[in-house]
Protein backbone atom coordinates (compact mmCIF):
# COMPACT_ATOMS: atom_id res chain seq x y z
CA UNK A 1 0.00 0.00 0.00
CA UNK A 2 2.90 2.52 0.06
CA UNK A 3 3.38 4.34 -3.01
CA UNK A 4 6.69 3.53 -4.91
CA UNK A 5 6.03 6.54 -7.83
CA UNK A 6 9.01 9.01 -6.56
CA UNK A 7 11.79 6.21 -6.48
CA UNK A 8 10.82 4.81 -10.17
CA UNK A 9 13.38 6.50 -11.88
CA UNK A 10 16.11 5.29 -9.55
CA UNK A 11 14.00 2.00 -9.72
CA UNK A 12 14.86 1.67 -13.20
CA UNK A 13 18.26 2.07 -13.16
CA UNK A 14 18.53 0.14 -10.60
CA UNK A 15 16.92 -2.51 -12.46
CA UNK A 16 19.10 -2.34 -15.07
CA UNK A 17 21.85 -2.89 -13.01
CA UNK A 18 20.84 -5.71 -11.72
CA UNK A 19 19.94 -7.38 -14.97
CA UNK A 20 23.58 -6.57 -16.22
CA UNK A 21 24.85 -8.54 -13.24
CA UNK A 22 22.67 -11.18 -13.88
CA UNK A 23 23.11 -11.42 -17.13
CA UNK A 24 27.24 -11.54 -16.72
CA UNK A 25 26.43 -13.93 -13.66
CA UNK A 26 24.59 -16.70 -15.98
CA UNK A 27 26.49 -16.40 -19.24
CA UNK A 28 29.99 -16.55 -17.12
CA UNK A 29 28.49 -19.83 -15.07
CA UNK A 30 28.08 -22.24 -18.24
CA UNK A 31 24.31 -21.91 -18.05
CA UNK A 32 24.74 -22.24 -21.94
CA UNK A 33 22.98 -25.87 -23.04
CA UNK A 34 24.84 -28.19 -24.77
CA UNK A 35 24.17 -30.23 -27.70
CA UNK A 36 20.77 -31.44 -26.96
CA UNK A 37 19.39 -28.69 -24.84
CA UNK A 38 16.58 -30.74 -23.38
CA UNK A 39 12.84 -29.56 -24.45
CA UNK A 40 11.34 -27.00 -23.31
CA UNK A 41 9.82 -26.63 -20.37
CA UNK A 42 5.65 -25.83 -19.74
CA UNK A 43 6.67 -23.11 -17.62
CA UNK A 44 8.39 -21.53 -20.26
CA UNK A 45 5.42 -21.99 -22.67
CA UNK A 46 3.05 -21.02 -20.43
CA UNK A 47 5.24 -17.78 -19.82
CA UNK A 48 5.37 -17.16 -23.83
CA UNK A 49 1.71 -17.49 -23.67
CA UNK A 50 1.82 -14.35 -21.06
CA UNK A 51 0.47 -16.41 -18.25
CA UNK A 52 3.40 -15.90 -16.01
CA UNK A 53 6.63 -14.44 -16.56
CA UNK A 54 10.35 -15.82 -16.82
CA UNK A 55 11.68 -18.86 -14.80
CA UNK A 56 14.85 -16.19 -14.00
CA UNK A 57 12.94 -15.02 -10.85
CA UNK A 58 13.77 -18.49 -9.40
CA UNK A 59 16.81 -18.40 -9.62
CA UNK A 60 17.64 -14.97 -8.36
CA UNK A 61 15.72 -15.86 -5.06
CA UNK A 62 18.04 -19.30 -5.22
CA UNK A 63 21.24 -17.60 -5.65
CA UNK A 64 20.68 -15.54 -2.93
CA UNK A 65 20.19 -17.94 -0.89
CA UNK A 66 23.85 -19.28 -1.38
CA UNK A 67 25.44 -16.05 -0.09
CA UNK A 68 26.63 -16.60 3.16
CA UNK A 69 25.51 -13.12 4.89
CA UNK A 70 22.17 -14.24 3.44
CA UNK A 71 21.73 -17.49 5.11
CA UNK A 72 23.19 -16.05 8.27
CA UNK A 73 20.70 -12.94 7.86
CA UNK A 74 18.02 -16.02 7.43
CA UNK A 75 18.73 -18.00 9.98
CA UNK A 76 18.69 -14.90 12.77
CA UNK A 77 15.11 -15.01 11.65
CA UNK A 78 14.20 -18.52 12.62
CA UNK A 79 14.34 -19.79 8.80
CA UNK A 80 16.51 -23.13 8.17
CA UNK A 81 18.60 -22.52 4.54
CA UNK A 82 17.12 -25.85 3.29
CA UNK A 83 13.69 -25.00 4.16
CA UNK A 84 13.88 -21.86 2.51
CA UNK A 85 15.70 -23.35 -0.98
CA UNK A 86 12.96 -25.85 -0.71
CA UNK A 87 10.27 -23.64 -0.34
CA UNK A 88 11.59 -21.46 -3.16
CA UNK A 89 11.39 -24.58 -5.19
CA UNK A 90 8.23 -25.48 -4.56
CA UNK A 91 6.98 -22.09 -5.36
CA UNK A 92 5.61 -21.71 -9.13
CA UNK A 93 6.95 -19.18 -12.14
CA UNK A 94 4.65 -16.82 -11.08
CA UNK A 95 4.72 -16.45 -7.42
CA UNK A 96 8.74 -16.26 -7.82
CA UNK A 97 8.20 -13.55 -10.15
CA UNK A 98 5.63 -11.95 -7.49
CA UNK A 99 8.87 -11.75 -4.79
CA UNK A 100 11.15 -10.81 -7.60
CA UNK A 101 8.76 -8.27 -8.78
CA UNK A 102 8.96 -6.98 -5.10
CA UNK A 103 12.20 -5.58 -5.87
CA UNK A 104 10.50 -2.99 -7.58
CA UNK A 105 8.14 -1.77 -4.77
CA UNK A 106 10.49 -2.06 -2.29
CA UNK A 107 11.99 1.36 -0.01
CA UNK A 108 14.88 1.56 -1.68
CA UNK A 109 16.17 4.56 0.73
CA UNK A 110 19.20 5.02 -0.80
CA UNK A 111 19.03 6.88 -4.28
CA UNK A 112 20.96 4.68 -6.38
CA UNK A 113 23.79 5.26 -4.64
CA UNK A 114 23.70 1.66 -2.94
CA UNK A 115 22.90 0.31 -5.70
CA UNK A 116 25.82 -2.54 -5.52
CA UNK A 117 25.43 -6.24 -6.09
CA UNK A 118 25.45 -7.30 -2.02
CA UNK A 119 22.58 -4.40 -1.89
CA UNK A 120 20.51 -5.84 -4.38
CA UNK A 121 21.23 -9.14 -3.04
CA UNK A 122 20.40 -8.29 0.46
CA UNK A 123 17.24 -6.72 -0.50
CA UNK A 124 16.03 -9.54 -2.66
CA UNK A 125 16.98 -11.22 0.90
CA UNK A 126 14.19 -8.60 2.53
CA UNK A 127 11.79 -8.04 0.27
CA UNK A 128 11.39 -11.42 -1.78
CA UNK A 129 12.14 -14.14 0.95
CA UNK A 130 11.19 -12.57 4.34
CA UNK A 131 8.52 -10.41 2.52
CA UNK A 132 9.73 -7.09 5.11
CA UNK A 133 7.65 -4.92 2.43
CA UNK A 134 4.39 -4.78 3.16
CA UNK A 135 2.59 -5.21 -0.35
CA UNK A 136 2.62 -8.94 -0.10
CA UNK A 137 0.61 -9.69 3.03
CA UNK A 138 2.25 -11.35 6.41
CA UNK A 139 -0.47 -13.30 8.61
CA UNK A 140 -0.52 -11.78 11.81
CA UNK A 141 -3.84 -13.94 12.94
CA UNK A 142 -6.12 -13.61 15.81
CA UNK A 143 -5.22 -15.95 19.02
CA UNK B 1 -4.13 5.45 2.26
CA UNK B 2 -6.81 6.72 4.97
CA UNK B 3 -8.83 7.08 2.25
CA UNK B 4 -9.10 4.18 0.57
CA UNK B 5 -9.35 2.33 4.30
CA UNK B 6 -12.71 5.01 4.72
CA UNK B 7 -13.84 4.16 1.30
CA UNK B 8 -13.80 0.43 2.54
CA UNK B 9 -15.39 1.10 5.78
CA UNK B 10 -18.10 3.05 4.45
CA UNK B 11 -18.89 1.25 1.74
CA UNK B 12 -21.31 -2.03 1.45
CA UNK B 13 -21.31 -5.43 0.89
CA UNK B 14 -21.81 -5.05 -2.58
CA UNK B 15 -21.61 -9.01 -3.04
CA UNK B 16 -23.77 -10.16 -0.29
CA UNK B 17 -26.55 -7.54 -1.17
CA UNK B 18 -26.76 -8.57 -4.68
CA UNK B 19 -26.37 -12.68 -3.77
CA UNK B 20 -29.38 -12.45 -0.72
CA UNK B 21 -31.56 -9.84 -2.57
CA UNK B 22 -31.21 -12.38 -6.22
CA UNK B 23 -29.80 -15.63 -5.36
CA UNK B 24 -29.11 -17.49 -7.91
CA UNK B 25 -31.30 -20.52 -9.12
CA UNK B 26 -28.65 -22.62 -9.89
CA UNK B 27 -27.14 -22.17 -6.26
CA UNK B 28 -28.26 -24.42 -3.48
CA UNK B 29 -29.65 -22.06 -0.39
CA UNK B 30 -27.46 -23.83 2.09
CA UNK B 31 -24.63 -26.04 2.07
CA UNK B 32 -22.67 -27.28 4.90
CA UNK B 33 -18.95 -29.79 4.79
CA UNK B 34 -19.54 -30.93 8.36
CA UNK B 35 -17.41 -33.75 7.86
CA UNK B 36 -14.39 -31.46 7.13
CA UNK B 37 -12.19 -32.18 9.99
CA UNK B 38 -10.29 -29.51 12.14
CA UNK B 39 -7.33 -28.29 13.63
CA UNK B 40 -7.29 -25.94 16.00
CA UNK B 41 -4.42 -23.12 15.30
CA UNK B 42 -1.76 -22.85 18.09
CA UNK B 43 -0.48 -19.25 18.83
CA UNK B 44 -0.05 -17.35 15.01
CA UNK B 45 0.15 -20.71 12.88
CA UNK B 46 -3.48 -19.80 11.44
CA UNK B 47 -2.05 -20.76 7.93
CA UNK B 48 -0.66 -23.92 8.90
CA UNK B 49 -3.86 -24.83 10.67
CA UNK B 50 -6.15 -23.85 7.69
CA UNK B 51 -3.77 -25.65 5.13
CA UNK B 52 -4.37 -28.89 6.95
CA UNK B 53 -8.10 -28.86 7.45
CA UNK B 54 -7.80 -27.92 3.81
CA UNK B 55 -5.64 -31.05 2.60
CA UNK B 56 -7.49 -33.69 5.09
CA UNK B 57 -11.07 -32.19 4.09
CA UNK B 58 -9.54 -34.02 0.75
CA UNK B 59 -7.65 -37.32 2.44
CA UNK B 60 -4.20 -36.00 2.25
CA UNK B 61 -2.85 -36.19 5.98
CA UNK B 62 -0.82 -33.49 7.05
CA UNK B 63 -0.25 -32.14 10.46
CA UNK B 64 -0.30 -28.88 11.35
CA UNK B 65 2.97 -28.66 13.28
CA UNK B 66 5.16 -30.69 10.39
CA UNK B 67 3.20 -27.65 7.58
CA UNK B 68 4.27 -25.08 10.26
CA UNK B 69 7.59 -26.05 9.39
CA UNK B 70 7.75 -25.84 6.04
CA UNK B 71 5.09 -22.58 5.57
CA UNK B 72 5.83 -20.51 8.73
CA UNK B 73 7.99 -17.83 9.31
CA UNK B 74 8.69 -17.62 12.64
CA UNK B 75 10.11 -14.14 12.86
CA UNK B 76 7.34 -12.72 11.02
CA UNK B 77 4.28 -14.99 13.10
CA UNK B 78 2.83 -15.77 9.36
CA UNK B 79 2.97 -17.63 6.26
CA UNK B 80 3.08 -16.22 2.91
CA UNK B 81 -0.01 -16.39 0.70
CA UNK B 82 2.35 -18.02 -1.88
CA UNK B 83 3.66 -20.47 0.55
CA UNK B 84 0.38 -21.43 1.15
CA UNK B 85 -0.33 -22.28 -2.24
CA UNK B 86 3.43 -23.76 -2.16
CA UNK B 87 2.52 -25.82 0.59
CA UNK B 88 -0.86 -27.85 -0.54
CA UNK B 89 1.34 -28.50 -3.82
CA UNK B 90 4.16 -30.03 -1.94
CA UNK B 91 1.37 -32.79 -0.39
CA UNK B 92 0.51 -33.38 -3.76
CA UNK B 93 -2.71 -31.67 -4.05
CA UNK B 94 -3.85 -29.10 -7.00
CA UNK B 95 -3.85 -25.54 -5.07
CA UNK B 96 -6.11 -23.40 -7.50
CA UNK B 97 -6.56 -19.72 -6.87
CA UNK B 98 -10.12 -18.73 -7.21
CA UNK B 99 -11.95 -15.79 -8.33
CA UNK B 100 -12.49 -13.56 -6.23
CA UNK B 101 -16.46 -13.44 -5.75
CA UNK B 102 -19.08 -14.41 -3.53
CA UNK B 103 -20.79 -16.48 -6.24
CA UNK B 104 -17.58 -18.46 -7.02
CA UNK B 105 -16.87 -19.10 -3.10
CA UNK B 106 -20.42 -20.69 -2.43
CA UNK B 107 -20.75 -22.80 -5.60
CA UNK B 108 -17.28 -24.32 -4.65
CA UNK B 109 -18.73 -25.66 -1.27
CA UNK B 110 -22.22 -26.30 -3.32
CA UNK B 111 -19.97 -28.85 -4.86
CA UNK B 112 -17.89 -30.14 -2.03
CA UNK B 113 -15.05 -28.25 -2.06
CA UNK B 114 -14.07 -26.57 0.88
CA UNK B 115 -11.95 -23.08 0.41
CA UNK B 116 -9.17 -21.72 2.28
CA UNK B 117 -9.60 -17.81 2.18
CA UNK B 118 -7.49 -14.99 3.69
CA UNK B 119 -8.91 -12.44 5.72
CA UNK B 120 -8.08 -9.12 7.01
CA UNK B 121 -10.20 -9.44 10.41
CA UNK B 122 -8.55 -6.15 10.93
CA UNK B 123 -8.45 -2.53 9.29
CA UNK B 124 -6.32 -1.71 6.01
CA UNK B 125 -4.38 0.62 8.10
CA UNK B 126 -4.24 -1.93 11.04
CA UNK B 127 -4.05 -5.47 9.43
CA UNK B 128 -5.05 -8.45 11.35
CA UNK B 129 -4.33 -11.73 8.68
CA UNK B 130 -6.06 -14.65 8.98
CA UNK B 131 -6.33 -17.57 7.30
CA UNK B 132 -10.10 -19.58 7.65
CA UNK B 133 -11.54 -22.57 5.69
CA UNK B 134 -14.75 -21.92 4.09
CA UNK B 135 -16.63 -25.11 5.01
CA UNK B 136 -20.73 -24.19 4.45
CA UNK B 137 -22.99 -21.00 4.21
CA UNK B 138 -26.96 -20.04 4.14
CA UNK B 139 -27.94 -17.45 2.30
CA UNK B 140 -31.42 -16.96 3.42
CA UNK B 141 -30.02 -16.74 7.05
CA UNK B 142 -26.75 -14.49 5.35
CA UNK B 143 -24.40 -16.59 7.24
CA UNK B 144 -20.60 -17.97 6.20
CA UNK B 145 -19.29 -21.36 7.93
CA UNK B 146 -15.81 -21.88 8.69
CA UNK B 147 -13.23 -23.75 10.50
CA UNK B 148 -11.00 -20.59 11.74
CA UNK B 149 -8.72 -20.32 14.57
CA UNK B 150 -9.87 -22.31 17.58
CA UNK B 151 -13.45 -22.23 16.72
CA UNK B 152 -14.48 -25.56 15.00
CA UNK B 153 -17.75 -24.18 13.87
CA UNK B 154 -17.48 -20.44 13.49
CA UNK B 155 -20.83 -19.10 12.05
CA UNK B 156 -20.09 -15.44 10.57
CA UNK B 157 -22.83 -13.08 8.74
CA UNK B 158 -22.24 -13.05 5.32
CA UNK B 159 -21.33 -9.34 5.40
CA UNK B 160 -18.91 -9.10 7.63
CA UNK B 161 -17.57 -12.01 5.99
CA UNK B 162 -17.37 -10.14 2.66
CA UNK B 163 -15.74 -7.28 4.64
CA UNK B 164 -12.74 -9.28 5.99
CA UNK B 165 -12.31 -11.19 2.27
CA UNK B 166 -12.71 -8.30 0.87
CA UNK B 167 -9.39 -6.56 2.50
CA UNK B 168 -7.37 -9.50 2.06
CA UNK B 169 -8.65 -8.40 -1.96
CA UNK B 170 -10.35 -11.71 -1.79
CA UNK B 171 -8.10 -14.16 -1.99
CA UNK B 172 -8.97 -17.55 -1.93
CA UNK B 173 -8.11 -21.45 -3.29
CA UNK B 174 -8.90 -24.11 -3.35
CA UNK B 175 -6.89 -27.50 -2.57
CA UNK B 176 -7.88 -30.68 -4.60
CA UNK B 177 -6.67 -34.29 -5.72
CA UNK B 178 -4.50 -34.66 -8.76
CA UNK B 179 -7.75 -34.77 -11.99
CA UNK B 180 -9.99 -32.94 -10.16
CA UNK B 181 -10.78 -28.84 -10.46
CA UNK B 182 -12.97 -26.39 -8.47
CA UNK B 183 -16.14 -26.15 -10.18
CA UNK B 184 -15.62 -22.32 -10.86
CA UNK B 185 -11.74 -22.24 -12.16
CA UNK B 186 -10.89 -20.45 -14.99
CA UNK B 187 -8.18 -21.49 -17.46
CA UNK B 188 -5.34 -18.53 -16.36
CA UNK B 189 -6.12 -19.87 -12.71
CA UNK B 190 -5.73 -24.08 -13.45
CA UNK B 191 -2.73 -23.22 -16.21
CA UNK B 192 -1.12 -21.71 -13.01
CA UNK B 193 -2.10 -24.27 -10.65
CA UNK B 194 -1.06 -26.95 -13.15
CA UNK B 195 2.54 -25.63 -13.81
CA UNK B 196 3.08 -25.49 -10.16
CA UNK B 197 1.65 -28.78 -9.82
CA UNK B 198 4.47 -30.01 -12.16
CA UNK B 199 7.03 -28.63 -10.24
CA UNK B 200 6.91 -30.51 -7.47
CA UNK B 201 5.08 -33.55 -8.84
CA UNK B 202 5.86 -36.81 -10.34
CA UNK B 203 5.46 -36.83 -14.31
CA UNK B 204 2.29 -39.19 -13.62
CA UNK B 205 0.51 -37.07 -11.17
CA UNK B 206 1.41 -33.94 -13.72
CA UNK B 207 -0.01 -35.70 -16.84
CA UNK B 208 -3.17 -36.89 -14.69
CA UNK B 209 -3.19 -33.19 -14.05
CA UNK B 210 -2.81 -32.19 -17.54
CA UNK B 211 -5.15 -34.84 -18.91
CA UNK B 212 -8.08 -33.42 -17.07
CA UNK B 213 -7.77 -30.16 -17.28
CA UNK B 214 -7.51 -30.27 -20.79
CA UNK B 215 -10.77 -32.08 -20.92
CA UNK B 216 -11.99 -28.78 -19.92
CA UNK B 217 -9.98 -26.49 -21.27
CA UNK B 218 -9.19 -28.42 -24.57
CA UNK B 219 -7.96 -24.78 -26.29
CA UNK B 220 -5.21 -24.26 -24.67
CA UNK B 221 -1.56 -24.32 -25.64
CA UNK B 222 0.06 -24.49 -21.58
CA UNK B 223 -1.91 -27.26 -21.10
CA UNK B 224 -1.19 -29.32 -24.21
CA UNK B 225 2.61 -28.69 -24.16
CA UNK B 226 2.03 -29.68 -20.23
CA UNK B 227 1.15 -33.07 -21.21
CA UNK B 228 3.17 -33.58 -24.00
CA UNK B 229 6.17 -32.54 -21.49
CA UNK B 230 4.42 -34.69 -18.67
CA UNK B 231 4.62 -38.08 -20.93
CA UNK B 232 7.55 -37.11 -22.44
CA UNK B 233 9.12 -36.61 -18.58
CA UNK B 234 7.35 -40.22 -17.49
CA UNK B 235 9.21 -42.12 -20.63
CA UNK B 236 6.70 -42.21 -23.08
CA UNK B 237 8.23 -40.05 -25.78
CA UNK B 238 6.23 -41.95 -29.01
CA UNK B 239 2.80 -40.75 -27.37
CA UNK B 240 4.73 -37.32 -26.27
CA UNK B 241 5.55 -36.85 -29.77
CA UNK B 242 1.84 -37.15 -31.84
CA UNK B 243 0.77 -34.92 -28.94
CA UNK B 244 4.01 -32.60 -29.60
CA UNK B 245 3.38 -32.71 -33.61
CA UNK B 246 -0.72 -32.59 -33.31
CA UNK B 247 0.24 -29.50 -30.68
CA UNK B 248 2.59 -27.35 -32.96
CA UNK B 249 -0.24 -28.09 -35.98
CA UNK B 250 -2.81 -27.00 -33.86
CA UNK B 251 -1.28 -24.09 -32.48
CA UNK B 252 1.34 -23.25 -35.15
CA UNK B 253 3.83 -23.30 -31.99
CA UNK B 254 7.30 -23.28 -32.66
CA UNK B 255 7.98 -24.52 -28.96
CA UNK B 256 6.01 -27.80 -30.09
CA UNK B 257 7.79 -28.44 -33.26
CA UNK B 258 11.37 -27.46 -31.44
CA UNK B 259 10.22 -30.09 -28.38
CA UNK B 260 8.87 -32.88 -31.70
CA UNK B 261 11.71 -32.16 -33.06
CA UNK B 262 13.86 -33.18 -29.53
CA UNK B 263 11.89 -36.10 -28.60
CA UNK B 264 11.87 -37.77 -32.12
CA UNK B 265 15.98 -37.20 -32.34
CA UNK B 266 16.14 -39.36 -29.19
CA UNK B 267 13.38 -41.99 -30.73
CA UNK B 268 16.14 -42.18 -33.57
CA UNK B 269 14.20 -40.12 -36.20
CA UNK B 270 16.61 -37.84 -37.62
CA UNK B 271 14.85 -36.95 -40.68
CA UNK B 272 11.71 -36.50 -39.09
CA UNK B 273 13.37 -34.36 -36.69
CA UNK B 274 14.90 -32.28 -39.22
CA UNK B 275 11.54 -32.01 -40.83
CA UNK B 276 10.13 -30.65 -37.39
CA UNK B 277 13.26 -28.01 -36.58
CA UNK B 278 12.70 -26.64 -40.20
CA UNK B 279 9.05 -26.23 -39.11
CA UNK B 280 9.98 -24.35 -35.60
CA UNK B 281 12.77 -22.04 -37.80
CA UNK B 282 9.92 -21.61 -40.27
CA UNK B 283 7.62 -19.97 -38.29
CA UNK B 284 10.43 -17.73 -36.68
CA UNK B 285 8.82 -17.02 -33.47
CA UNK B 286 10.64 -14.66 -31.51
CA UNK B 287 11.04 -15.67 -27.93
CA UNK B 288 11.78 -19.33 -29.92
CA UNK B 289 14.20 -18.33 -32.48
CA UNK B 290 17.42 -19.48 -30.69
CA UNK B 291 15.37 -22.51 -29.29
CA UNK B 292 14.76 -23.67 -33.08
CA UNK B 293 18.04 -22.42 -34.07
CA UNK B 294 19.71 -24.99 -31.96
CA UNK B 295 17.15 -27.75 -32.81
CA UNK B 296 18.11 -27.45 -36.43
CA UNK B 297 21.87 -27.66 -35.45
CA UNK B 298 21.03 -30.70 -33.50
CA UNK B 299 19.07 -32.53 -35.97
CA UNK B 300 21.36 -31.31 -38.77
CA UNK B 301 24.45 -32.76 -36.92
CA UNK B 302 22.12 -36.37 -36.30
CA UNK B 303 22.18 -36.64 -40.18
CA UNK B 304 25.47 -36.76 -40.79
CA UNK B 305 27.04 -40.81 -40.97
Amino acid sequence: MRAPHFQEHDMSKFRRLLALVVATCISCTGFMPAANAGLISTEQVAASEGLRTAEQQRSHVLETLQRADVAQALAERGVNLDQARARVAALSDAEAAQMAAQIDTAPAGADGLLGTVVFVFVLLLITDVLGYTHIFPFVRPVR
Amino acid sequence: MCGLAFAWLSGCAVQTTALRSRPPSDLPGAAELSATPFFAQTAYQCGPAALATALAAIGIDAAPAWLAEQIFLPARTGTLQTEMLAGARRHGAVATRLLGTLDALLREVAAGHVVVVLQNLGLSFAPRWHYAVVVGYDVVAGDVLLRSGGTQREVIAMRTFEYTWARSGFWAFVASRPGDWPVTAELDAAAEAAVGFERSASPAQALRVYDSALQRWPDSLTLAMGQANALYAAGNKARAAELFEATARRHRSAAAWINLSGTLLELGAPQAALDAARQAVGLDDEPWRARAAQALEAAQRAQLP
